[in-house]
């Protein structure tokens, strides 16, 4: 229970950095960017498992991404809470409004319950790999992740791994698409795919921990 | 058995060697000394922020390792950073929820309002931590650190850098804790900031402390400052020159036999004052000494 509240405490960030920061603003402009995509014919599953990973991605980077946030992890952790409940409080507070957004594209595009699902899914596993990345890396490093995840979302992965070069490069292509939370693996969560599924919680799970001891290490 | 608040009991780490001090509820401790002295890694172990590699600190009988002796050690840091775009009641808020994160304890509410009071911070309640000054940002540091009751306050640097009146402002804040039986455990670059304020001074030198004990004590010791006509060639044993003439600390003797040595090395003295050691004159002893 204790656990829980703590995890709770995070969420109070939510609000005040979706109405007071850019935050609120990106994840419009998002919303707005992927319906117009939408309208120039990209399928509908992309544009809600886009706006799902896109969305926790910038999420992660306005609610933990910053220096400022960063630093003050410091100060939070000299009161009673745990590393692994800040960084499982800031990943639920950068998942509602990637959520949010998730649902309100399904519900503008044409809502079906697996392509939701879908979008949600993508949101929690590319939201718990961004938050590892963010903090220790900050924005900038959110922002590569998101553009990765924008080009490589929008193409078929075995067009990307032959893109590149044949030998070590191409493996190790092929080992990133395969293991990273790349959003083609979550396609078939429409499908009902077990491994899909499984895939995206694995990357969940890692990233809250990745992230909780980077969170350790800021003390 | 006295109840100590917080123990330090030969700590070691990284830029420290083997310190140890206890300090009573209620007491205020100032550490002073250079950069690099080891004052901010002594505070931050007694935060539980950083693991000695020998040694043991306890807050009022825990490890502060222990998750729970956060719950009785606040700390602010010399550099108060706190998350962006939350007013000063949204931080306070934020911090208090962890402090009430257990069923039956009191309501967040009633944490915050009551650090707003201790800081002073009611009047800027509304207004976001970017828009705060220094001052108010080393408010809302004591009032973080301080939130939830807790028995003991670690502050960094809490006076440097701040106007002599929002400098005598949050002595008076720190003293008000201390006197409501707050152990409190600060550091400062600045000696002269902690003459009025602690009860206890330690002074700390390349990780150790050289000089400890209580600050009346420690400004007991009164130098003869000698005016002179002309600089003399050389000073008597145990003058040193000063740009005024001589002075010389008066440990063992009198003002007229200080004087008279003076006379007996056909020195033209003009005037002459005895006056009280200052911390900063102990902490410059200290660092001479090496």
């Amino acid at each position: 229970m204790r656990f829980l509240r703590c995890v709770h405490a995070e969420w109070l960030l939510v609000s005040s950095r979706l109405t007071r920061t850019r935050l609120g603003l990106s994840l419009l402009s998002l919303g707005a960017a992927l319906l117009w995509l939408h309208g120039r014919g990209l399928d509908p599953l992309t544009v809600v498992l886009q706006a799902g990973a896109l969305g926790s991605i910038i999420g992660a980077s306005g609610l933990a991404g910053s220096e400022g946030d960063r630093a003050a992890l410091t100060t939070a952790l000299t009161h009673p809470t745990t590393p692994l409940a800040v960084a499982t409080g800031r990943w639920l507070a950068m998942m509602v409004p990637a959520v949010v957004l998730t649902i309100a594209v399904a519900a503008a595009i044409g809502w079906q319950v697996g392509m939701v699902v879908s979008g949600v899914v993508a949101a929690a596993a590319v939201g718990g790999c961004a938050l590892a990345i963010v903090i220790p890396l900050g924005t900038g490093a959110a922002w590569t992740l998101f553009l990765s995840i924008a080009v490589a979302g929008a193409i078929a992965p075995e067009r990307l791994v032959a893109l590149a070069r044949p030998g070590v490069v191409r493996v190790a292509a092929a080992s990133a698409l395969e293991l990273g939370p790349a959003l083609w693996h979550y396609r078939d969560i429409a499908l009902g795919n077990l491994g899909a599924i499984l895939h995206a919680l694995a990357w969940t799970g890692l990233g809250i921990l990745l992230a909780s001891g980077f969170v350790a290490r800021c003390r | 058995m006295t109840d100590y608040a917080l123990t330090l009991c030969d700590v070691t780490a990284r830029g420290l060697v083997g310190v140890s001090l206890a300090l009573l509820p209620g007491e205020i401790l100032g550490a002073v000394g250079p950069a690099g002295a080891g004052k901010s890694t002594l505070l931050r172990i007694a935060a539980g922020g950083l693991r000695p590699a020998a040694g043991e600190a306890r807050v009022c009988g825990m490890p502060v390792t222990e998750p729970n002796a956060r719950r009785h050690v606040g700390y602010a840091g010399d550099s108060p950073v706190f998350p962006r775009a939350l007013t000063v009641r949204e931080v306070l808020t934020y911090y208090a929820r962890l402090h009430c994160a257990s069923k039956g304890e009191r309501a967040p509410v009633g944490l915050v309002r009551e650090a707003l009071e201790l800081a002073g911070l009611t009047a800027a309640a509304d207004l976001r931590t970017e828009a705060l000054g220094r001052a108010d940002l080393h408010r809302l540091g004591l009032a973080q650190a301080a939130l939830g009751g807790r028995r003991v306050v670690l502050l960094d640097e809490m006076l440097s850098g701040l106007d002599a009146i929002a400098r005598r402002d949050l002595r008076g804040r720190i003293a008000g804790l201390a006197a409501s039986g707050v152990a409190v455990l600060m550091t400062s670059r600045d000696p002269a900031a902690l003459e009025r304020l602690a009860a206890r001074v330690l002074v700390l030198r390349q990780g150790r402390i050289v000089r400890a004990g209580p600050l009346a004590s420690l400004l007991a010791e009164r130098v003869l400052e000698v005016v002179l006509d002309a600089p003399p060639p050389e000073p008597p044993p145990g003058f040193r020159i000063t740009d005024a003439g001589l002075e010389a600390p008066l440990a063992g003797r009198t003002v007229e036999s200080a004087l008279a040595l003076c006379r007996a090395h056909r020195l033209a003295v003009r005037a002459s004052r005895v006056r009280v050691k200052s911390l900063e004159e102990i902490v410059l002893d200290t660092h001479d000494a090496r």
